[in-house]
This record gives structure tokens, C-alpha cells and sequence, in this order.
């Protein structure tokens, strides 16, 4: 099975890169954290408030971190992947028999492997700041986060792949980013929103993540937010993949 | 029994669309490579020398011709193409946070061999190209021509047939340079037929068996470095007067009136003048000089240079180009 071998050497190589270098391990955590310390405290004032009624503020914020992390930490893979294509590095690899699939496949792995690390660490950082976690929830919600990171990875990928240089692909994250963040209800509530925006809202994968997250944090699994997010989640993801693989199969840098 | 060529190409041709319509980047390239030789491309940045090597290692597909490289169609069998071919692109290829032995044993491991052979197949590439000083220091590191010596280490790690190098040394010192050369000319033991391209003269002079010149998609000339020199068959004689500017218009004006040479350019303060043969036209030059009562103080004499091919066949000088990158 070369498709497996290679997407295992593939993985090993990018994943050697990061325990080099543990330092991307931290600096995703930082964001994070940041907001953690220096936002958070402001919702304390909203207990109450429309959306949030769970009562514990910082289960309402957390899982939306959670899940912009995943976002975020796929979507800027494209610079890594723009640095190789630049060192000729794929097109190296692309003059081998190395299965196409397993190119693409082995970053994003490794990409998986980065998040799952980083969210669980977050998750664990915030637990003493009162943030509750039911354990089966939050397996759950990592199997959401990681069809998130997969989506988001494979876009970058082959988006580094397409473009090849940082200066054509930071207005397309830069794009993306914010109104995915703003549109996700992770910084406020979408119940706050006025309805134009919580129609709009529900065109963002992230909102369904957020949303689905907050329950799932909890220990409530089966609510139909949850499988709503589920069904969004699966088709994109798969879309995403495919079309990701189909770049690399056929890559113009 | 004549041997079968390992790059073979005939009518290859690639066109990019552009604005203006579109751009024949190969238009219509026939080549014969025979095995072992090291055969050089030459031609400005942007002749296509480039793009014809991507299409013959299978990077993009060509629009129309046939290219077969160590006996598969490029096209219709692109598989087997790979696993009988090394590639060196024009930025390497190397992977920046590995180490050295780490990035050949991928490489091995990639093109199916097992760990242990892949181990065996590093050292062995390790100490053909003097890599072991460095060979586990991370790939950052290295120096400019540490790194392209590396590179060409993993190109060599499936035994190619043919090994492509696009632009092995271009921004290289003279002193990497020389040394490239040297590595490269030890891969003949390798039993390695080696296809590079560069613009630089005198390293096509230096390394290649054989030439093909390539100017906007075509093949302008082919053949060893010498036969080319030969057939524009032509000696170079160039000069300092004294009294530079006073003198020179007159003499200019006496060359011409006298027909005595083929092509005349100036150089600074020195004439350069191509002519049929040193020994009919020096005698005559002399003679000149002191009709005209014209002090000559300096002389020197050049054969024909792979320029002057360059120029005669495209127009154009190699010198006067300025790399567009």
C-alpha cells in the first residue's frame, strides 16, 4: 500500500519538523490564552444576558475558542506549504512515484496532530478558570474540531499550492478569517445578533462548530444543534479533501 | 549497434496563453541524448530551456510532440518515467528542517526502498559528493554550495538513467562553482546520463560532451562545444593603441576601407576584430598600423568562444543579457 506508506513517511517528516521546534505549539497557544486572561473577564457581566443562559460565561466563550483554533490553525498551513513550493521542495517530491494523495495527506495529519495537542491543552489551561468539561462531550466535539482542521488544512494546502506566494495568499486568509470569527458567535452570542445577521450566520460552518461546541462541552450530546453541525461538517469536509487532492494531483506552482 | 538515445524528443512543443494571445515557450524541439554523455542546454533565461525540462520530467504535459525519456512516453507513462530519472530544480528541492542524510533517506524511502537500503543508498551518496561533514547538521545551515551538493545527492538516490540539473550553479561563487563541476564530472562514474541547462558559456564549455544552443522555443545549434566553435570558424585579435581617442576614428576608417576584418566592436578602450584566420590578417593589421603611424600597445589573440556562436546563430550577444530571473 504506497498510498499508506508514503502518507506515514510524509506525516513522520512533518512531524519531526514540530518536535524540533515545540515553539508552534506555544505560540498557537498564546492566542488563546490571551483571550482567555484579557477578554473573558469582560463577559462576566453579561451573566444573564440573552444567550447566556447556561449560566457559566466561560462555557459559552471556550468552545468558540476551541473551535477558531482549529479554524485559524489550518488556514495558516498555506504559508508553510508556500515556503516549499518557493524551496522547490514539492516539486521535488512530485518528480518521485510518491502517491499525490499522500502529500496532501501527511501535513494535514500532522496539522491534525498540532490542534487535537493544542485544544486539549487550552481546554486543560482553562478548566481551573471555571470552565466545565464533561469528558464523552468533549470527544465529540474533538472529532467536530478535527473535520474543522482537516477543511481548513486542505484549503491551505492546496491554496499554497495554487498561488505559491505569501503576498497572494494573506488578503485570501485575512478575508476569511474575520468575518468567519465575527459571523461564529464565538465572541458574542449570535442570539444578540439582529436577524439579517443570524441569517447570514448560518451560512458560516464555524456558527454550527460554535454552537454544537457549547452543548457538547457540556456532556449534551445528542441535541439536534449537535447533528446539525455534523451534517454540515461531513459534506464539507469531504468536498474540501477532494478538491484539495485534485490540486495536488495536478499542481501548476 | 548504435545505442538507443535516453531523452528523445521530437516536435515537442508547449504554449502558454497570455495576454497577447499565446506564448510558444517549446516550439518544436527535437533532441537526441545518448546515454552517458552530458549534454548541456544553452540559452538565455527564457529561451524555454526550462520549460523543456519540466515537460521531459514529467511536470507538465506537453501540447504536442513526442518526448520519450529512458524509454517511456512522458505523456502516456509518466510512472515510469519518475522512477527512472533524478531531478534537480532550479531552487533544489531539499527540505529545509531536516538534515542532510534525513532528506536522502525520504527521498530513498519514497521511491519504494526499504529502510535499511535507504540507509545504505545515504552514506554511499554521502561520500560520492563529500557530504559527511555536514550530513547531520540541519539544512538551514548549509552554505549555498552545501546545499546545491546536497540536492543533487537526492536527485542521484533512485540510480536515474538520466539525471536533469536546471540551472545547477547559478547563484553560486566561482570558487562553488569550479567545485560543482567537479562533483558533476565524477557522476560519469555513476554511469549517469546528465541533462543540464544553464547561461552561462563557459560552463557548457567546461562540463558538456555535447550542446544544444535555444533561443525563444528552438534549437539554434547542436553539437560538441568544439564542432560549434569550428563552424563559426572565426579568430579573434583585439587591441590598444595609443592615443586612443584620437586614433581611433582613423583606424576605424582604414579597417573598413580595407576590408581587413569580418566584425569590428569596441570594448572600452580596446578593438575587438573578428577575422577569417590569424595568420592572413595579423601581417595586414601590422602593416596598417604603421601606415597610419599608429602605436599599438597591446595585443591579444582569442579563438572563437561559444559567444560568438551564441551570436551568430541568434543575433544577439549572451553578454548583453541581463538575467531577468
Amino acid at each position: 500500500m504506497k498510498i499508506l506508506t508514503d502518507t506515514g513517511l510524509l506525516f513522520k517528516r512533518k512531524m519531526l519538523e514540530t518536535l524540533r521546534n515545540p515553539i508552534y505549539i506555544i505560540i498557537s497557544l498564546s492566542t488563546p490564552v490571551v483571550y482567555l486572561v484579557l477578554f473573558a473577564p469582560l463577559l462576566n457581566k453579561l451573566v444573564g444576558v440573552k444567550g447566556f443562559t447556561q449560566g457559566q460565561v466561560l462555557n459559552v466563550f471556550i468552545p468558540g475558542l476551541l473551535v477558531i483554533i482549529a479554524f485559524l490553525g489550518g488556514l495558516f498551513v498555506g504559508f508553510t506549504m508556500i515556503d516549499e513550493v518557493k524551496n522547490g521542495v514539492l516539486e521535488r517530491m512530485r518528480v518521485t512515484p510518491t502517491s499525490r494523495f499522500a502529500l496532501l495527506a501527511g501535513r494535514v495529519l500532522r496539522d491534525l496532530v498540532n490542534v487535537t495537542v493544542v485544544v486539549v491543552i487550552f481546554a486543560l489551561i482553562a478548566i481551573p478558570f471555571g470552565f466545565h468539561l464533561e469528558f464523552f462531550g468533549f470527544m465529540v466535539l474533538l472529532l467536530l474540531l478535527a473535520m474543522m482542521l482537516i477543511t481548513t488544512s486542505s484549503f491551505g494546502n492546496a491554496m499554497g499550492v495554487i498561488l505559491g506566494d505569501e503576498d497572494r495568499y494573506a488578503p485570501i486568509v485575512q478575508g476569511i478569517n474575520l468575518p468567519v470569527i465575527l459571523l461564529s458567535g464565538m465572541l458574542l452570542p449570535m442570539a444578540l445578533a439582529p436577524f439579517w445577521l443570524q441569517v447570514i450566520a448560518h451560512f458560516n460552518p464555524a456558527y454550527y462548530c460554535v454552537v454544537a461546541g457549547r452543548l457538547l462541552a457540556v456532556g449534551r450530546i445528542w441535541e439536534p444543534q449537535v447533528l446539525y453541525a455534523f451534517l454540515f461538517m461531513v459534506p464539507l469536509t469531504v468536498i474540501t479533501v477532494a478538491w484539495a487532492t485534485r490540486t495536488f494531483r495536478r499542481a501548476v506552482s | 549497434m548504435p545505442e538507443e538515445p535516453v531523452v528523445l524528443t521530437q516536435g515537442l512543443k508547449k504554449y502558454y496563453p497570455s495576454r497577447k494571445g499565446e506564448v510558444k515557450a517549446v516550439d518544436g524541439v527535437d533532441l537526441a541524448v545518448r546515454p552517458g554523455e552530458i549534454f548541456g542546454f544553452l540559452g538565455p533565461n527564457g529561451a524555454g530551456k526550462t520549460t523543456t525540462l519540466r515537460v521531459l520530467t514529467t511536470l507538465i504535459p506537453p501540447d504536442d510532440g513526442k518526448a520519450v525519456v529512458a524509454g517511456f512516453d512522458v505523456a502516456k507513462e509518466p510512472g515510469m518515467v519518475r522512477r527512472n530519472i533524478g531531478y534537480v530544480g532550479q531552487n533544489g528541492g531539499s527540505d529545509r528542517p531536516a538534515t542532510g542524510r534525513e532528506n536522502l533517506v525520504l527521498q530513498g524511502r519514497l521511491y519504494g526502498i526499504s529502510p535499511a537500503e535507504a540507509q545504505e543508498r545515504a552514506k554511499e551518496l554521502i561520500n560520492l559528493l563529500d557530504l559527511t561533514e555536514f550530513a547531520d547538521r540541519i539544512v538551514h545551515t548549509y552554505s549555498g554550495g552545501q546545499r546545491r551538493r546536497l540536492d543533487v545527492a537526492i536527485g542521484l538516490v533512485n540510480r536515474p538513467r538520466v539525471l536533469f540539473l536546471d540551472e545547477p550553479t547559478t547563484g553560486l561563487d566561482p570558487q562553488n562553482r569550479v567545485n560543482l563541476w567537479t562533483q558533476i564530472e565524477k557522476l560519469r562514474s555513476e554511469g549517469a546520463t546528465i541533462f543540464l541547462t544553464t547561461h552561462y558559456l563557459d560552463e557548457a564549455d567546461a562540463l558538456c560532451d555535447r550542446i544544444a544552443i535555444m533561443d525563444r522555443g528552438k534549437i539554434v545549434s547542436e553539437g560538441s562545444p568544439e564542432s560549434l566553435k569550428r563552424e563559426v570558424a572565426r579568430d579573434c585579435i583585439t587591441i590598444g593603441v595609443a592615443d586612443w581617442k584620437d586614433n581611433v576614428p582613423r583606424l576605424l576608417e582604414a579597417l573598413d576601407e580595407r576590408g581587413l576584418a569580418l566584425e569590428v566592436t569596441r570594448e572600452e578602450e580596446r578593438l575587438r576584430l573578428c577575422v577569417k584566420s590569424f595568420a592572413i590578417a595579423l601581417p595586414q593589421l601590422m602593416r596598417l598600423l604603421e601606415d597610419l603611424g599608429i602605436a599599438l600597445e597591446t595585443v591579444e589573440l582569442s579563438e572563437a568562444n561559444l559567444d560568438d556562436v551564441f551570436l551568430k546563430q541568434t543575433g544577439y550577444s549572451l553578454r548583453d543579457l541581463t538575467p531577468e530571473g
